[in-house]
């Protein structure tokens, strides 16, 4: 039984080499075979947003993000998300909350194997934000303990809440996706931001920005980190152009 | 070449980030709660300044010296004085040729004059790391009038209180 079931198998691969064999025959003498790559849209989620929402009391935060793919190294890229975060400073405790959209480009600096879709990308982004800042309690700092030797006068406990606060900042990206299972890519990326534009007041500036991360005293440099996990969703597929360099001919 | 060029630029990166970390906003030292500056001159000379003798200074209701100057010191003629942030009046006791009575019980020997500083609060945003301090403004005194006031005059120079150099009280003596 085993020993019919086994030269049925070889007779079988027989004719599967024949076949290919033949296929491919043909298309080599007409021309030449093309590999065809999957052009869409890819969506996902921020999975440390996620994670910290859970594990800290003081921050919830949701982004979503998605890519289109244009050309062979270029992607229209975007994040939507939402952000709360409370922080404790020494003498005042304050909660931003709002939300942001990120627009712009990915480019992709790999050169992927036959069949391979990662990436190891540069990206750029000019993101705006809308938020609040609530500042919830605060004392006022006196180094002079004289009248004081105990504690810092409290200021009002009434939470003051600081309304249509926006903030625009661009953004370079370093960042890498990788194929995981059909579809399903995991991402991660550093991101250097640098603010365009900051709604301030003298009562009470914007200390952290949604989207932003926190906003450092004189300085319009920030930064923050990201990691994705996104799903393709393939529309068409199209050819990868032959490259124009000569000397490489294997990537054809 | 090209590998290099990348790594090259993810270092880059890499340092940025690490720099944009680096951050002075965990200690305050951008501002502070002012003091409340006084300089002292003579009565005969107003351009001249005079030191008071043995001076000591005692906020009203506390049973120590004020801390920001040396206590029974005859040669200070400019002084800051802290204000209550949390009232907006703060009384001081100015003795002069301040020394202590002998025998079992010591009371105070020397001229007393109580003066009464009033004004506003305003509350100011300095920085991440110092949060909130106070600004005084609409800075007013009276004094306690006595059968012996060493001091004579009392003139405000400016009725705002800010991390500014410059005296805003003269003392006539």
């Amino acid at each position: 039984m085993l020993k019919s079931f086994i030269s049925i198998c070889l007779v079988l691969s027989c004719f599967n080499g024949l076949s290919q064999n033949e296929t491919t025959n043909t298309t080599t003498e007409k021309k030449p075979l093309q590999y065809k790559e999957a052009y869409g849209l890819r969506v996902g989620v921020d999975l440390s947003k996620v994670l910290r929402s859970y594990l800290s009391e003081d921050y919830t935060g949701l982004e979503f993000s998605g890519d289109y793919r244009i050309n062979q190294k270029l992607y229209v890229a975007a994040e939507l998300g939402n952000e709360k975060k409370t922080m404790q400073e020494d003498l005042y405790n304050f909660t931003a909350s709002g939300s942001y959209l990120k627009l712009g480009v990915d480019y992709n600096n790999y050169s992927n194997w036959y069949g391979m879709s990662n990436s190891i990308f540069f990206g750029g982004r000019y993101a705006m934000s809308s938020f609040s800042q609530t500042l919830n309690n605060y004392s006022l700092f006196n180094s002079n303990r004289y009248w004081q030797p105990e504690n810092f006068v409290p200021g009002s406990d009434v939470a003051e809440e600081f309304k249509n606060r926006n903030a625009s900042w661009i953004e370079c990206i370093l960042g890498t996706k990788v194929e995981l299972f059909a579809n399903f890519y995991l991402g991660a990326s550093v991101r250097l931001s640098y603010l365009v534009s900051n709604s301030d007041s003298d009562r009470f500036p914007n200390l952290y920005i949604p989207g932003f991360n926190k906003v450092t005293d004189g300085s319009k440099f920030g930064s923050s980190l990201n990691y994705s996990l996104s799903y393709f969703i393939p529309i068409y597929k199209k050819a990868k152009s032959p490259k124009k360099k000569k000397g490489k001919p294997e990537n054809k | 070449m090209r590998y290099k060029k990348k790594f090259g630029f993810l270092i880059l990166l890499l340092t940025l980030i690490f720099f944009t970390n680096c951050e002075k906003d965990d200690i305050c030292v951008d501002g502070d709660t002012p003091l409340l500056i006084i300089r002292f001159y003579d009565i005969n000379d107003e351009t001249k300044l005079k030191p008071v003798p043995l001076l000591r200074i005692v906020g009203e209701g506390k049973n120590t010296t004020v801390n920001t100057i040396a206590d029974r010191s005859s040669k200070l003629d400019s002084i800051g004085l802290p204000l209550k942030i949390d009232a907006t009046t703060t009384s001081f006791s100015f003795i002069k040729d301040s020394a202590d009575s002998e025998g079992e019980v010591k009371t105070e020997t020397g001229n007393i004059d109580i003066l009464n500083f009033t004004y506003t609060t305003k509350e100011i945003f300095v920085s991440r790391a110092c949060g909130y301090i106070a600004n005084y403004e609409d800075l007013g005194n009276t004094i306690t009038t006595d059968s012996d006031l060493w001091i004579k005059k009392i003139e405000v120079i400016t009725t705002t209180i800010e991390n500014k150099p410059g005296a805003h009280v003269k003392i006539f003596h």
